[in-house]
């Protein structure tokens, strides 16, 4: 299965581990994964601080990156719901608007493409240690995403699972929003950043990086020990 | 004139949804009706499992029986109240169906000071006065504990706001699931003609709130106690 | 006081509120609650779901044909003796109020709990043309007393601990007990029970109108709504146009949705629905009634994109779900609407203009479209909000205006964002210490005053990708 990656501009930059971790996780099932050269940013940043057109440049040049890739699959759930917005963004250039629709249905985030297309859920990975699961707002509530992780999680050897109080609650990253409002975010993610300390877990596990940035950078600050991974780490650890 | 700056109002509303005045509206058809299935099926003795569980919830004290035993609860529930020995209760057929007005006629004579609402100068005083208000459910919704008042010359609006107690008796064959029922019986007698009352009253227990500090605290303008008496007439 | 409150810059308001500690440990604990008991009564009834679905299409159908219902709602309420004013703005409304109060030479109002009476100003017109008006739910008495704003559209006075209301009911009416809750309860009921016996006029809003009918529903506990409607002679119901429903079978689906999501009741303990006057062998109940209907600004929403914004049932889940609204509290949003429905509403009914940086304080995380009983998609309605506030009313701030500008340029041109990618390690470095960022230039100051920022890393992705495509041809 030829399997295009969408490695989110954070992840590029930031995180390349994350990327590694995606690519040889697909390959271990078998996937032939590519790397559309000409991919950018979703234009989340400027699409939810109402920068529509400013959006709709990046858009464009997303979709004419994947329109050849027969599957795309990246490791955030807030960037892949950006795409799934597309369609709707451009729906007063309906020739895009199409185009969109085409790239949309086929753009997957790697939990929901490992058990809804190559229904996997059990990854064979092991991992040592206590870890809690922030399921981030965007990947749940938006995409929908919320069992995927859970039992590719569960079935990880050695991993021990803690719940995480409040879990459903924002990090307080919100894009922009941690900049904009930075005040407001900083007091949401120390929020956060106590109900992973109760929970007593060696590692943060998460399946966005801009949460995993904002929790992270808030429990270094604290210099809380608690070690931030992304899903894609943990899955893809022998 | 009655209705003022009615047309300039509504040929606004229309005009910014972008059509005509509509002066006929098909009733609509919903693809969902989950209200249906609460308690679908379940039996009237179910339905009194249901309300008396609820009574639980709603800080209601639950009685049962039955209409010869009706005036020795009723006894009962008086002789372990505390304050005014006043009493307002509503009255209509149900007085005399129930057999309460004997009973209250008994009482009486036992220091209580007894006023079937009769729409006189003076009912909403002596509710005021009152420690225990008493009315008969007209519709009972087993989900919410809720006693359904249909409000008119026999049974005032005061009689169940007014005293610090609050008794409902119930007769089990009002017991219905919950207000989809009550509803549907008022919307059909609207479409036959029969206009609902000027107060119809949902009542669920005695009054509460939590405006301090979340805190719950029952009884605050309305009664502070509330016991209902399920009595089977079945 | 109309829809504003406060007249203290965002940024000031949102700071106030961060340091309010009381107020944040007092709204976080009701969030608890709320959320705990609206999740608890979904949870009962099992097919929650369906129940939203119903709730959307009521409102939606009823939106689309307001004009219709409205209508009948006018007929059934004439019909049953009552009287129907239809206003376009809050002055209009509060001139008719006025009119009446007048007439009956009434001297003390008594008032249940109502938004849209506080959105319109009424105690103060009221005020002005010589009545004493008198707030009797628990929470607005507080507040009344106190000259406080509500910072919560079901909680009024959430905001407020017991002993700043025993030591607000001491200074004002001479209290003397302790700040037990009951005992503060016991007193406001002793104290309001007096005023409603005493007053000419009573004031509510109105939950819902049942069209078919002319029906005033009131979704109350406390029971002070049905003093309101029961002891004086006159009653007022003021109601924004767009609470009509159009059969009681909607009424009680509606009224389900509310007292579940609001408070995880299945039913609160008085529903009351109110038709017309009294009859002529009722002896309590009032013998005049008239019922306001306020546009005041939502007319212009109808047949916009933000209608949906008119389905709100005023439960406040979306409230109670909202972790900004936890952290800042209701005054922060400077609006009698807080929390992400005020967010929506606002601007809507007043303007752009003072209320830009409402639609802002989102994170967008969507637990306000979640918990909504009526699926608003509220956090899309913000976005929305956004665009405009950048596009049409041009009032995104310059220099972010710029940066989205060059955002742009940069992602839609490949060979930029690669060198940018590359180029960001050493462009960050003077800032840089162990791979982190601790104190960050620009849009990175405000997030760096609370956490660290990650350095990029040594070799992105995409190089590294590059080199292992180059060491397979190779192999």
């Amino acid at each position: 299965m030829k399997v295009s990656l969408f490695i989110t501009c954070l992840c590029d930059t930031f995180t390349p581990d994350v990327g590694k971790d995606t690519v040889q996780l697909l390959e271990r099932f078998g996937c032939e994964v590519d790397f559309p050269e000409n991919q950018t940013c979703c234009g989340q940043p400027a699409f939810n601080s109402g920068y529509k057109q400013e959006s709709m440049q990046a858009m464009k040049q997303m979709i004419t990156a994947f329109e050849a890739s027969p599957y795309v699959v990246g490791p955030s759930g807030s960037c892949v719901q950006m795409i799934k917005e597309y369609p709707h963004a451009l729906k007063e250039e309906p020739e895009w608007s199409a185009r969109a629709q085409a790239v949309a249905e086929k753009t997957y985030e790697l939990t929901q493409f490992l058990v809804e297309v190559l229904q996997v859920e059990d990854v064979k990975s092991t991992f040592q240690g206590t870890a809690t699961y922030h399921p981030s707002c965007h990947m749940t509530r938006l995409l929908g995403v919320s069992d995927a992780p859970r039992i590719l999680l569960q079935n990880v050897e050695g991993l021990n699972l803690i719940e995480l109080p409040m879990k459903e609650d924002c990090c307080g990253f919100g894009g922009t929003f941690a900049v904009k409002n930075a005040a407001v975010s900083g007091q949401m993610v120390e929020e956060k950043a106590q109900h992973i300390d109760e929970t007593g877990a060696e590692y943060l596990i998460g399946g966005d990086m801009g949460c995993l940035m904002n929790m992270g950078g808030c429990m270094r600050r604290n210099k809380q020990d608690v070690k931030v991974l992304h899903i894609a780490q943990v899955l893809n650890s022998q | 004139m009655t209705v003022h700056n009615r047309t300039s109002f509504l040929d606004r509303v229309a005009e910014n949804l972008g059509r005509e005045r509509r002066t006929e509206v098909k009733p609509p058809v919903y693809s969902v009706q989950p209200q249906d299935r609460v308690f679908q099926g379940a039996t009237q003795d179910e339905l009194i499992e249901m309300l008396e569980a609820q009574c639980r919830v709603i800080h209601t004290s639950f009685e049962r029986t039955t209409q010869s035993g009706l005036a020795d609860t009723l006894n009962k529930v008086l002789a372990s109240f505390e304050g005014s020995k006043k009493v307002i209760s509503a009255g209509g057929p149900r007085l005399d169906d129930f057999g309460v007005r004997g009973i209250y006629e008994e009482l009486a004579e036992d220091d209580f000071d007894l006023r079937i609402w009769n729409d006189q100068e003076g009912d909403v005083a002596f509710a005021e006065q009152a420690g225990l208000g008493i009315v008969f459910s007209d519709i009972t919704l087993a989900e919410s504990g809720t006693v359904t008042l249909f409000n008119d010359s026999y049974n005032g609006r005061s009689i169940s706001l007014l005293p610090e107690t609050f008794i409902a008796i119930i007769p089990k064959s009002t017991l219905v699931p919950r207000m989809t029922q009550a509803a549907r019986v008022i919307h059909e007698q609207e479409q036959k003609g029969n206009p609902v009352s000027s107060c119809v009253s949902f009542i669920t227990g005695p009054s509460n709130s939590a405006d301090i500090e979340m805190n719950l605290i029952v009884g605050v303008h309305g009664p502070v106690k509330a016991t209902y008496i399920l009595v089977d007439d079945l | 006081m109309g829809i504003r409150i406060g007249d203290k810059p965002y940024a000031e308001r949102i700071q106030a509120g961060i340091e309010n500690s009381f107020m944040r440990q007092a709204v976080s604990s009701a969030q608890g609650r709320f959320r705990t008991g609206r999740l608890k009564a979904a949870e009962e009834l099992g097919d929650w779901e369906d129940w939203r679905t119903l709730g959307e299409e009521i409102r939606h159908h009823t939106m689309e044909n307001l004009d219709y219902y409205l209508h009948q709602l006018s007929e059934q309420v004439e019909k049953r003796g009552g009287t129907v004013f239809f206003a376009e703005t809050a002055e209009e409304a509060n001139a008719y109020v006025k009119e009446v109060a007048k007439k009956k030479q009434a001297r003390k109002v008594v008032k249940s709990k109502s938004m849209v009476t506080e959105e319109i100003g009424l105690n103060e017109a009221l005020e002005q043309s010589g009545c004493e008006v008198v707030e009797s739910d628990l929470g607005e008495w507080i507040l009344q007393l106190d000259e406080d704003p509500p910072s919560h559209i079901v909680t009024p006075a959430l905001h407020k601990n017991k002993e700043q209301i025993r030591e607000t009911f001491a200074n004002k009416k001479g209290y003397t007990k302790t700040d037990r809750p009951e005992e503060l309860a016991a007193f406001a009921r002793e104290q309001l029970r007096k005023d409603f016996l005493e007053a000419d006029l009573g004031v509510t809003g109105c939950n819902f109108a049942v069209a078919e009918s002319g029906a005033v529903t009131l979704v109350t506990n406390e029971g002070n709504a049905r003093m309101v409607t029961s002891l004086p002679d006159t009653h007022i119901a003021v109601m924004g146009m767009e609470r009509v429903v159009p059969t009681w079978e909607e009424l009680e689906v509606v009224v389900s949705l509310l007292t579940r999501a609001a408070v995880g009741q299945k039913l609160t303990s008085y529903i009351t629905a109110l038709t017309g006057t009294r009859l002529d062998d009722e002896t309590d109940g009032p013998e005049d009634f008239h019922l306001v209907i306020v546009d005041n600004g939502r007319s212009k929403i109808l047949g916009t994109e933000f209608q949906s914004a008119l389905h709100c049932i005023r439960c406040a889940a979306c409230i109670n779900a909202c972790p900004v609204y936890r952290h800042v509290g209701g005054h922060s949003y400077g609006s009698i609407y807080p929390g992400p429905i005020g967010a929506v509403l606002t601007p809507l009914l007043d303007g752009y203009e003072d209320h830009k940086d409402l639609p802002y304080a989102s994170t967008l995380c969507a637990a306000c479209t979640e918990a909504c009983p009526v699926k608003i998609p509220l956090h899309e309605h913000l976005i929305r909000h956004r665009e405009i506030i950048v596009e049409r009313e041009q009032m995104g701030a310059k220099s972010e205006e710029w940066m989205m500008k060059g955002f742009a340029k940069w992602a839609s041109t490949p060979a930029a964002y690669k060198l940018s990618t590359k180029m960001a390690r050493t462009a960050m470095k003077p800032w840089t210490k162990d791979e982190q960022i601790e104190n960050g230039p620009g849009p990175l100051k405000g997030w760096t005053q609370s956490r660290d920022f990650p350095a990029p890393a040594k070799k992105n992705f995409r190089e590294w990708y590059k080199q292992r495509e180059k060491r397979r041809g190779e192999a």
